[in-house]
């Protein structure tokens, strides 16, 4: 039951309410049948019978008008730990407890569709171990083994099990999934760049500390600055909220890149978004894609499918490169305005438009304007209503990038500069244990494009403008140290960097598990095997190898369940060498008295030797204890009859 | 290095002496089947840790067979016997079991076959077990004694038969058991009854009831007590002078002595019918303190009396054919 609870306890996280206290009520209800012998319902208790039947047909009602099925994933889970609680109070037979106990092991596998971490992997050990226990005390008469002892032997067949466990994860062949359709719900939202963008919104995003992707460069790393991970690419506003290009169109062609920089190459594990943007640094080699992605028009990696599972792909980058230098298919798209909105930004536009005709200026303009008026980059601005970029450019002044580049965008198409906005994410942090750099979600970032003649898009960040430490030494620098760590050591450098240290090295351990533990799937197992001197391995092989591993172990851990090395008694074992040396044989009911007197007789001038051997060997092995072992070692080994 | 080698082998040999067998249950096919359940879930999902977890629980399965194979091995039925009962009571056994092992073995189930039918079909011999009786655990290295009792089926030697031992610890999921032929066997006497009245003693034996009237007072002197002299016979006062345990012996008990002939039970029919009759009056006799004798016709016990005495006389009605 404890096994149960635990099992269900990390759904309690995902599930309504009510469901936990559903559960955790059933299970006191159990308990206090066990301690107070309160009723269950049974044919004899109608009222507790009638009570459990109208709780159960109620979940069911409630988890109709939450989730709308009972089949989907959040659903049948939901389901499943509701009904399970209900069985817990009407277990009564042997086929009952194990019913529970193998639909304890099932909730477990339940957990994974929503974590894979570690704990959750230990939390399963745990599980299995007091379900194990629990089928152990199930199985045994009169409750003769103590509770310690039960989970002992559990531990036990746990330990023993683990070997075999790892040939099997290793060997076994892997199928790739899906085998069926995948319920809707299967993979839920998480939080990440948005193919659109609401001010806001990316504000919101930077107080997650959650991992957007990992990267590990093959040898340089380009300085901090140039580190922009190019993501959707915003052209389309309504005023509030920027879209992207109608896919269809964008998807047509590839843009005309000409690079010329170092290439650095390196390897991203990106963590689910259920989205098809890949994350890419600015700007990536279009001959060297990855197979099932392509690129867009507007410069954006794109996956033929969703990024449903955790994915790693290889890239090179060249972080100097003009983007279609001489024409753009969209460059219309660029200088979209809402109409009738912004009428004050757009009078500022004109002024500029009236100073000068030449973009680069136009710009600069711009970049002065933000530079030298009271401008601040804030992480939590203020809430704005009306004319959001009216507002922010001429009253509230503080914002975070997107405000920026949206406010930016804005200013340069009304003064008739191409622009467009793209998303993404900016900087990371080396994890010094492993030296993978890890990009947060609170990284996210927004900057600008700006089209012109003979120049192509160049990349404009206005946020540097106002905040330089943001672009050229990452986010944390910008963010206050009560952001980056618990409230209760934030107070203290010293305890916060013991923290960051902490977190690093738990983060690198994370990343191991990812890549090797979670990640491993046909395509992982067919390198790994190819390795180990496989050189292709086919799931013929693969059984075979797993046959004869199995095996193996198997006859090596029953070695061990079975040999147990005869912890022989010293006195006896030095009694028996002495019988030995006799080369006279010892009847099987012959004593050691009658004995001595025989080999007395053998040989006489030893006599008191084997008196003394017999009387010590007496002494220690069945009376008191007062001879030592070391005397009757000493006779025995001087004892000769041979050499006279 | 060759020592390990033959310490090995002749662990293996210990191992292999007696045949063990091992099925899953039913609930090992319910585990199995969630086995393969979470496996094709993980496979749906390409989830890791759901690999992973029906990996462990198909290697908890396999090392649970292992640990119910050692549940079983090594344990010996090295003795066992039985206190005669009358036909209708049960018979209890006691066994001796030894566990050889140096492991706790725990909840082991015995069951015996008493009869051996000969069939075509070879998975014959794994039922007709029956009489389950749980002992909850054997200690290492120790003999453990059990008493485990049968209803008797009739007069005579009643065989032990072929007992299994099986269990189902640790999890559940597998049976294992193994088989233990011997051939112990309990005396089941006659059930005594019948409604014939004991034959007078007078009417059969030589001396005549006058010495009856004075027999209490012919007392002959001291007998050191043996087992089987009855209690009331016991001299208390001598015990209380010097403490030991005498037996007053008279020149002839009270009741004289009775000689049960086969002919005086002729008028019932049927054989068992005798037997239990016959076996109804020793027990009367014997309880009324007489000597008695018995005569059958394959068999003449003379006159005595004491519980060795009615165990002759029971056991000769038991194996009379």
């Amino acid at each position: 039951m404890l096994g149960l609870t635990l099992g269900a306890l990390p759904h309690f996280y995902y599930q309504p309410i009510w469901v936990a206290i559903l559960f955790l009520a059933m299970i006191g209800w159990r308990c206090m049948n066990i301690w107070q012998a309160w009723p269950l319902p049974s044919i004899y208790y109608k009222k507790q019978r009638w009570i459990q039947r109208s709780i159960a047909a109620l979940a069911i009602i409630l988890l109709l008008t939450h989730y709308g099925n009972l089949i989907g994933r959040d659903a049948g889970v939901a389901l499943l730990t509701v009904m399970l609680g209900l069985k817990v109070t009407e277990i009564r037979s042997n086929r009952d407890y194990y019913l529970s106990s193998f639909l304890g092991y099932f909730l477990v596998v339940t957990n994974f569709f929503y974590s894979q971490s570690m704990i959750t992997a230990g939390l399963m050990f745990v599980v299995v171990i007091i379900m194990t226990a629990s089928l152990i005390s199930l199985n045994d008469l009169n409750q003769s083994i103590t509770n310690k002892l039960k989970t002992k032997l559990a531990g036990q067949m746990l330990l023993q099990a683990v070997p075999l466990m790892v040939i099997l994860f290793i060997f076994f062949p892997r199928i790739s999934g899906p085998l069926w359709g995948l319920p809707d719900d299967a993979y839920n939202a998480k939080t990440g760049i948005d193919n659109s963008m609401t001010l806001g919104a990316i504000s919101k995003l930077i107080q997650s500390d959650e991992v957007a992707f990992r990267v590990k460069f093959d040898d340089t790393i380009p300085e901090q600055a140039n580190l922009y991970w190019r993501g959707p690419v915003l052209w389309h506003s309504d005023g509030t909220t920027w879209t992207e290009l109608n896919e269809q169109k964008h998807m047509a062609s590839q843009p005309n890149i000409k690079s010329s920089s170092p290439i650095y190459r390196y390897t991203t594990t990106i963590e689910p978004h259920n989205n098809n943007w890949l994350f890419a640094l600015d700007f990536p080699l279009s001959l060297a894609i990855p197979d099932n992605t392509y690129f867009t028009q507007d410069g954006q990696l794109k996956s033929n499918d969703k990024i449903k599972q955790r994915k790693q792909y290889s890239l090179s980058s060249q972080t100097q490169f003009t983007f279609n230098a001489e024409q753009d298919l969209f460059i219309q798209q660029a200088l979209q305005l809402p109409d009738q909105l912004h009428p004050r930004t757009r009078q500022l536009a004109q002024k500029w438009r009236n100073q000068t005709g030449k973009p680069n200026e136009l710009i600069q303009l711009a970049i002065n304007y933000f530079n030298q008026q009271p401008f601040y980059y804030t992480l939590e601005p203020p809430v704005l209503t009306g004319d959001i970029i009216d507002q922010f450019l001429f009253e509230s002044r503080q914002g975070f990038c997107e405000h920026y580049a949206a406010s930016f965008t804005v200013l340069m198409r009304a003064a008739g500069v191409p622009t467009r906005i793209v998303t993404g994410y900016q900087g990371g942090e080396v994890n010094p244990v492993d030296n993978f750099f890890v990009i947060r979600q609170r990284d996210a970032h927004a900057w600008t494009e700006v089209w012109i003649q003979d120049q192509g898009w160049i990349r404009i960040d206005p946020t540097a403008a106002v905040s330089k430490e943001r672009i050229e030494q990452g986010m944390s620098t910008v963010m206050p140290l009560t952001m980056r760590s618990p409230l209760l050591i934030s107070h203290s450098q010293k305890l916060a960097e013991l923290w960051q240290t902490l977190r690093n090295n738990f983060d690198a351990l994370d990343n191991k598990w990812n890549q090797w533990i979670l990640a491993y799937g046909p395509k992982l197992q067919k390198q790994f095997l190819s390795k180990l001197g496989m050189p292709n391995p086919n799931w013929q092989q693969m059984v075979l190898w797993l046959g004869i591993l199995i095996s193996t172990t198997l006859l090596l851990i029953s070695l061990v369940i079975f040999y147990h090395r005869k912890r022989r008694d010293p006195i006896v074992h030095l009694y028996q060498k002495f019988c030995h040396k006799t080369a006279l044989k010892r009847g099987a009911s012959e004593g050691p008295v009658d004995f001595a007197e025989r080999v007395k007789q053998q040989y006489p001038h030893h006599a008191k030797t084997i008196d003394q051997i017999s009387q010590l060997y007496i002494n220690l092995h069945y009376g008191d204890q007062s001879a030592s072992i070391g005397q009757l070692k000493e006779v025995v080994k001087e004892f000769n009859p041979k050499k006279k | 290095m060759t020592r390990v080698f033959s310490q090995l082998y002749q662990r293996f040999n210990q191992l292999r002496g007696r045949r063990i067998f091992i099925v899953p249950t039913r609930f090992g096919f319910l585990y199995s089947g969630f086995i393969l359940l979470i496996l094709l879930g993980a496979i749906n999902y390409s989830n890791s840790l759901g690999h992973i977890l029906a990996f462990l629980l198909a290697s908890l399965g396999q090392i649970a067979m292992l640990h119910s194979y050692r549940n079983i091995a090594k344990i010996e039925i090295t003795h066992a016997h039985a206190k005669p009962v009358y036909c209708g009571n049960d018979v209890s056994f006691t066994l001796i079991i030894d566990n050889q092992s140096h492991y706790h073995h725990y909840h082991i189930e015995i069951s015996a076959k008493q009869k051996q039918q000969r069939s075509w079909n070879p998975f014959r011999s794994l039922s007709g077990y029956s009489y389950p009786q749980p002992l909850a655990q054997l200690k290492p290295q120790q003999a453990t004694r059990f008493s485990y009792s049968l209803p008797s089926q009739q007069r005579g030697k009643q065989p032990l038969g072929k007992l299994r031992i099986a269990s189902q610890f640790p999890m559940g999921i597998f049976l294992t058991w193994s088989y233990f032929p011997n051939d112990y066997t309990a005396i089941i006497y006659p059930k005594p009854e019948g409604t014939l009245p004991l034959p007078n003693a007078a009417e059969h034996g030589q001396k005549i009831n006058n010495q009856h009237q004075k027999g209490m007072d012919d007392f002959a002197g001291f007998k050191r007590y043996r087992t089987g002299d009855p209690i009331h016979a016991i001299a208390w006062k001598a015990m209380a002078r010097d403490d030991v345990l005498r037996t007053k012996q008279f020149s002839n008990l009270q009741g004289g002595r009775l000689m049960l002939n086969w002919q005086d039970v002729a008028q019932l029919s049927d054989i068992e019918a005798r037997l239990s009759q016959l076996c109804k009056w020793i027990i009367q006799a014997e309880s009324a303190g007489i000597s008695y004798g018995l005569t059958l016709p394959n068999n003449i016990i003379h006159y005595d009396h004491g519980e060795a005495h009615r165990h002759r006389c029971l056991t000769a009605l038991a194996l009379y054919e």
